[in-house]
């Protein structure tokens, strides 16, 4: 009898650490997901900030936009694409799992993990949105960018995820991608896609004056970008928790090899620092400085498992040194109006931190696939700049040819708040000139 | 409308409403995309409406 009701015990006991594994992974995929919609937050005042008065409330409708339309969008089609096309273009058996009307999809007391998984993914999706909507603000046309911010979150990035930030995914398994941070699905993927955005959308009028010299356009409230950016870098913890796989009792990295939430920490914070410093000293600019610490975090992302804190800070130092410079080179030779530097600082900032990964966590074996390599690295940098390129400039093409694209010259010119927003964001001011859309000049 | 995929909570998986009900689940799905491609035709509608404004016309 003794022995039967310690085995009672026992097996009561083990039900119990069981459970507790499996609520400790839901909470803390819930309060990833929480954190990661400071990164929304932090978009929205960053790039209310950057806009014109005139503009202000617009941008910021616009990523509200983006987010609320993103949420379904992962919900019907995501989520089943990350699941589908780990090897390519074959639908995978595990896909049923993310059909919307199948099983795993809803209130289900026999899966506690589908839920948690899809609200994170979905974070991601809307960061990606996020990133091209800043670049885009103060001409574009909301519906367009809507169509577009679609396209990305829940179409292109998550078939960029499952093919590169998979277990199963045919970068790592045929070429040993290396990614834990997910700079190349996120933010490659959405910098390379704003490009081709971009391209089509043009400039802002009086960005550019006739001899091609440029105009600086400032926005009306730079504190409130940088505390929108010191927000969104808050919101990367979460968005970096959230790319690990924790079960309750083990960390892993999303390619299934063993982590530790303090190397992520360790890695995260230096990278943060170092972009920062970086940015700082090439620019003495508040703004650069900020994005600095995003592009830290992107420097770094690729390898935040296996680095040695110090290389960290050093590689998105040299981030943080380098991407103003390209943001410039965009603007003044390419004639890019990329508005935050959206394209450099997640596009090219992803590009460095995949090589900087093949350059310095080469060797480092993979669960599955050959060992992380820099042609590897390389190979998957090309791969995830023409996935997110050729979608934006394809997209936006169709959606200028149909022209519904850009918004008219008289709007952009009043300002699209006044146009299109019922409410005022400073009713208050309603006397002062760049409040009105009674600029001075169209740079204003 | 009975929604209830259960009739007991003893071994219960999957158990929102209609889950049970595939064909029913297509239909909900299909009209929140609706929802979401009429709100988009909608924002195209209110901008060229502000076009037309600002034109004088």
């Amino acid at each position: 009898m003794e022995n039967a009701a310690l085995l009672a015990k026992i097996e009561a006991l083990e039900a119990s650490v069981a459970l507790t594994k499996t609520v400790n992974a839901e909470v803390f995929y819930w309060w990833c997901t929480a954190l990661m919609i400071a990164i929304h937050a932090g978009f929205l005042a960053y790039e209310m900030g950057a806009s014109r008065a005139k503009n202000a409330l617009a941008s910021g409708l616009k990523n509200l936009l983006a987010f609320a339309f993103l949420v379904p969008t992962f919900y019907f089609f995501g989520w089943w694409i990350y699941l589908a096309f780990p090897t390519g273009f074959t639908v995978s058996e595990a896909s049923s799992a993310g059909v919307a009307w199948g099983e795993s999809m809803g209130p289900n007391l026999g899966d506690n993990a589908s839920g948690i998984f899809w609200a994170a993914f979905t974070l991601f999706a809307a960061t990606t949105a996020s990133i091209m909507s800043g670049a885009v603000i103060e001409r574009i046309r909301m519906s367009a960018f809507t169509i577009l911010a679609i396209l990305l979150g829940g179409f292109v990035w998550i078939l960029g995820a499952s093919w590169g930030w998979h277990p199963e995914g045919w970068l790592t398994t045929s070429w040993g991608l290396h990614d834990i941070g997910a700079a190349g699905c996120v933010h490659m993927i959405a910098g390379f896609f704003t490009l081709g955005v971009l391209i089509n959308l043009g400039p802002r009028i009086g960005r550019f004056n006739a001899d091609g010299t440029v105009n600086h356009i400032a926005g009306h409230n730079m504190p409130m970008s940088l505390i929108g950016l010191m927000i969104i870098v808050m919101g990367f913890f979460g968005f970096l928790g959230g790319c690990i796989i924790y079960n309750g009792g083990t960390w892993m990295t999303i390619y299934n090899t063993p982590t530790t939430l303090s190397a992520f920490a360790f890695n995260t914070l230096m990278g943060v620092a170092g972009g920062m410093i970086g940015s700082y000293l090439v620019t003495r600019d508040p703004f650069w400085m900020m994005s600095g610490a995003l592009i830290g975090v992107i420097s770094s992302a690729p390898g935040l498992d296996v680095y040695f804190p110090a290389l960290a800070f050093l590689i998105s130092f040299v981030g943080g040194c380098v991407i103003p410079k390209l943001a410039d080179m965009l603007l003044v030779r390419f004639k890019i109006d990329d508005a935050v530097g959206a394209v450099a600082v997640h596009g090219f900032g992803g590009v460095w931190g995949l090589l900087a990964a093949g350059i310095f966590a080469s060797g480092y074996p993979n669960v599955s696939g050959p060992a992380v390599s820099f042609s590897g690295q390389l190979m998957s940098v090309v791969v995830f700049a023409i996935l997110g390129f050729a979608p934006g400039f394809a997209a936006s093409y169709v959606l200028k040819m149909l022209g519904l694209l850009r918004t008219d010259p008289k709007i952009e010119l009043a300002g699209l708040d006044i146009s299109e927003v019922p409410v005022k964001a400073y009713p208050e001011a309603s006397t002062i000139p760049a409040f009105t859309g009674e600029a001075l000049s169209p740079a204003e | 409308m009975n929604s209830a995929p259960i009739t007991t909570w003893e071994g219960a998986k999957a158990y929102f409403t209609f889950a049970d009900q595939p064909g029913v689940l297509m239909v909900i799905s299909a009209l929140a995309l609706a929802v979401c491609v009429g709100t988009i035709a909608a924002m195209i509608r209110h901008e060229n409406a502000c076009v037309r404004k600002a034109n004088g016309a």
